[in-house]
């Protein structure tokens, strides 16, 4: 090596120091790349589950559980749903209690739950959230500009509502031609608020309805942006800007022809949330329920000024 | 820099790249290896055991026949061992449409080119309740699921 | 036995590590890889301060871009139904996915800068003077196809960010005179951005775009070759030229025998003398090596560090308030959304007058500046000779006025397009719930 003389050797002695430094840099960043990608969000609960199981009994599936991402997929309904590989509970109702800590905690069974099968909805048609993620911010919040969060206390509490409320809201996206359905009071109200209120004098749902006011067949897809938030208070959201907007229209949109029907907070909150369902979804038809049956299922309630009849939609 | 030690870190220079190039390479080799198949899963469930009746009941979707006997349940694959048409259940045997194979109600083959019985699936009741199939582990043709008022007995 | 290892890594690694001169020289000519160097080089080129080797850095890059790209075909899939989901997949799913797709963006956002600085340090040197013209304006070509495929890859994850910046973009290339209309007709696959756009920016991306880049870049090595080096070694030439050398003692033949003194010979060198050359094989190579992988280490740092942006599915109804170019195009958004004229009855749409006529000019002059270069031919190869200071300073500070121009466009415009300095509160856009 001595042999090519003193130039080329300047050149590998100044070269040789980072050569080095960049090789085990190299190695180092590989070293976190590999730790990064083992350091998952939901390692650690696949780690508690199978134990858990096997406190409670269930050896031979703590013994068979395998760990890894696990999704619903059901592409009829466009679903991909990896909330399970953190929920592992969710179907272990019969056997782990309820008093366990998320995200193991089993998904309580009740009435609806029955009737609508993990295999057939997933999570996300009735939780909101994007399902593809497997990272505890993506999946519940998404990313930036992802308009379907999760359903929260949080975000109900921020609206003014019940987490059953918003539930209600994302049922309404099926049931939505519905007379009344078991179970979701709020939107039932709002149904028969909008034969009361005569909506349709005025406005076009699904087809039916005057032309005064703009079509309301898929509110809930409308860009908030061009609603006018210049006379709304709090939040500038769709929710808000619709609540004061039924109470009180001509605050809201100062040459309305709308009229102020100084609704009740609960009458203007159940109208809101039946709105704000009324959105363009790819469900297949063996999705959408038939409206007869649910109405069947209701037991008259003692409430109710009428009995009900079909609602224009 | 003297020679001993430039000699070491020579050694480290190159072992932490060929390292760090193995690594590199193993790990685009992980990734082709999913994690999520987009595929029905070999493990499914079914409608709950009530929702069925006493007897033969086809399942298109997932190409088998749930048999109920009261409390007892089984499931038989509807794939022909042949060449893999759904054979059809014909109240007293199977028929498969496309070559003539016929198997008896337990799946063993009657007369035809199947070279071997219909396939059994392991079958369970899932934590919720649904009957769940694993059609990766079959069982033999005495398996019965016994199911109980509250779910597996 | 451990010789015959020995011997056969030998056999097969000698190229990289020449032991002696002679197997030094050998190398470029018995090895495939090394075959595209000079048996040797000036030391001027190998200077850090000279080229800081970002051509290299460029090439690293580029290889990063193929290597990561291919990769990341096996799980994109350009479908407008499809797309999204597979680059959530690669974000959630794949292992190591989440990396490999960062490391391809930054690698990306890097080389559109890279390329630029790089042309921007050829220019200061007047290193595209005579025979180097033609690499310049190769070098240019390649500085577009550059821009084209990170553009044609902006597209591919479909969601709003991309829909949006690609509708800006095609906007403004409608613009063009005569030709913009069917310009955007075939860049688009019809008059909406849809499958068809997606499957052709899909194809220009993974295949025509880095097959021509690929193509020129080797055309762009060969040149380096034929002009006998980067433009360093000229400023070594002149001076080695302009110094006399000491006359070495000969002897010469006379009548009567031979006779001490000096005869006829060559006062001064014609060019490079052997004491400014190294070899190739191992010190450039070795160089090249360092540059690959300190690139590399930083793009996989940005990739630990930093995750590629993705918004929400593409929809074509909501455009999201305010809809921004790609950062190197944004300066262009800026002179667009600016130079709207309007005199008397006539409007000239900004469109055209900041988004194909003032870049096209500036492209126009930049692809034929050497022949408009007026400074002496000894400026090339020097950095900051005071008889470029014109042109090199007209250079930087349209550089600079484009650096602003990013900088607003990226930081400063909010809803609306408006500008909101740092600190100033932006208004909350109305959201759903």
């Amino acid at each position: 090596m001595e042999e090519k003389g003193d130039k080329n050797e300047s050149f590998e002695a100044k070269d040789f120091g980072w050569l080095v430094a960049m090789s085990i840099l190299f190695f180092a960043l590989v070293v976190v790349g590999f730790w990064f990608e083992f350091s998952t969000d939901w390692g650690s609960y696949q780690q508690e589950f199978p134990q858990l199981l096997g406190h409670y009994g269930k050896v031979e599936d703590a013994r068979d559980f395998r760990a890894g991402i696990k999704q619903i997929w059901i592409p009829k309904i466009g679903v991909t749903d990896r909330c399970i590989t953190c929920h592992l509970g969710y179907e272990w109702s019969s056997v782990l209690p309820a008093t366990i800590a998320e995200p193991l905690k089993p998904h309580p069974m009740n009435d609806w739950l029955v009737k609508h099968e993990f295999a057939r909805f997933g999570c996300t048609p009735c939780h909101g959230g994007d399902g593809s993620a497997t990272t505890l911010a993506g999946s519940h919040q998404g990313g930036r500009g992802w308009e379907d969060p999760m359903l929260s206390r949080a975000l109900a509490g921020q609206n003014g509502l019940t987490m059953n409320e918003m539930i209600q809201m994302r049922c309404n996206f099926c049931h939505r031609h519905d007379v009344a359905t078991p179970g979701m009071e709020e939107i039932n109200l709002a149904k028969q608020l909008v034969i009361k209120k005569k909506c349709l004098i005025c406005h076009v749902v699904e087809g039916r309805g005057g032309v005064t006011g703009p079509e309301l067949t898929y509110e809930a897809d409308r860009n908030p942006e061009l609603l006018s938030f210049a006379h709304v208070h709090g939040e500038r959201t769709m929710f808000n800007w619709n609540v004061q907007h039924l109470t009180q229209a001509s605050v809201v949109s100062p040459n309305t022809q709308m009229p102020d029907f100084n609704m009740k907070p609960e009458e203007s909150r159940a109208l809101t949330l039946l709105l704000l369902s009324w959105r363009r979804l790819p469900y297949p038809p063996e999705y959408i329920p038939d409206p007869q049956v649910a109405a069947a299922a209701m037991q008259p309630s003692p409430t109710s000024t009428a009995t009900p009849t079909p609602i224009a939609r | 820099m003297d020679f001993d030690r430039r000699r070491i870190l020579k050694f480290i220079g190159k072992g932490s790249v060929l390292a760090a190039f193995l690594g590199q390479i193993g790990a685009a080799g992980r990734a082709f290896f999913p994690n999520v198949l987009y595929e029905p899963p070999s493990r499914f469930k079914l409608k709950r055991p009530g929702d069925y009746p006493d007897g033969y009941t086809l399942d298109e979707a997932h190409r088998l026949y749930v048999i109920r006997q009261k409390d007892a349940f089984h499931v038989i694959s509807a794939i022909c061992t042949h060449l893999g048409c759904n054979v059809q259940w014909k109240d007293t045997e199977f028929d498969c449409p496309c070559h003539g194979s016929r198997f008896h109600p337990d799946g063993t083959v009657i007369s035809g080119p199947a070279p071997r019985a219909l396939d059994w699936f392991a079958t369970t009741v899932s934590p919720d309740g649904f009957l769940q199939v694993d059609s990766a582990q079959e069982v033999a043709r005495d398996f019965r699921l016994l199911v109980g008022a509250k779910g597996k007995a | 036995m451990g010789d015959k290892i020995k011997g056969l890594w030998r056999k097969t690694s000698w190229a990289w590590s020449p032991d002696s001169e002679r197997e030094s020289s050998e190398a470029i000519v018995k090895n495939f890889w090394l075959h595209w160097f000079p048996a040797k080089v000036a030391r001027a080129s190998m200077d850090w301060n000279y080229s800081f080797w970002l051509g290299t850095a460029s090439a690293a890059l580029l290889l990063i871009l193929t290597v990561t790209g291919v990769m990341l075909m096996f799980f994109y899939v350009p479908s407008t139904e499809r797309a999204y989901g597979s680059i959530k997949d690669l974000q959630y799913a794949v292992s190591f996915g989440r990396l490999l797709r960062n490391q391809h963006r930054w690698a990306a956002e890097g080389m559109v800068a890279i390329v630029y600085i790089h042309m921007a340090r050829v220019f200061f040197t007047g290193a595209y003077r005579g025979t180097r013209a033609v690499n310049w304006v190769v070098g240019v070509v390649l500085f577009l196809s550059t821009l084209l495929l990170s553009f044609t890859g902006y597209l591919l994850p479909w969601d709003q960010l991309a829909f949006w910046a690609i509708t800006v973009g095609t906007s403004i290339a409608k613009q063009a005179p005569v030709v913009g209309p069917t310009i955007q007709f075939i860049l688009l696959g019809g008059h909406e951005i849809g499958q068809q756009t997606l499957l052709r920016f899909y194809v220009l991306h993974v295949f025509f775009l880095p097959v021509f880049a690929l193509v020129l870049f080797a055309y762009h090595m060969w040149r380096i070759r034929k002009d006998g080096g980067l433009a360093a070694i000229e400023r070594v030439r002149n001076e080695r030229t302009m110094a006399p050398k000491a006359t070495p003692k000969t002897k010469s033949y006379s009548l009567f025998g031979i006779t001490p003194g000096t005869s006829v010979q060559v006062m001064s060198s014609t060019g490079l003398e052997q004491s400014d050359q190294v070899f190739s094989s191992p010190n450039m190579s070795r160089r090249i090596a360092l540059v690959f992988l300190i690139v590399f280490n930083i793009t996989l740092l940005a990739a630990l560090l930093f995750n590629a942006p993705l918004e929400g599915l593409a929809n074509p109804s909501v455009t999201p308030n305010p809809a921004k170019a790609p950062w190197y195009f944004v300066w262009l958004q800026e002179l667009v959304a600016s130079t709207t004229v309007r005199m008397g009855g006539f409007t000239v749409s900004g469109a055209l007058l900041g988004g194909i006529l003032l870049p096209g000019f500036l492209l126009a002059v930049l692809t034929l500046w050497p022949w408009i270069d007026r400074s002496p031919l000894r400026t090339e190869g020097r950095w900051l000779a005071p008889e470029r200071r014109r042109q090199n300073a007209t250079f930087a500070v349209a550089t600079l006025l484009v650096i602003v121009l990013i900088m607003v466009g990226v930081y400063l415009r909010g809803p609306y397009w408006r500008i909101y300095w740092p600190g100033q509160p932006r208004p909350e856009m109305p959201r759903f719930y």
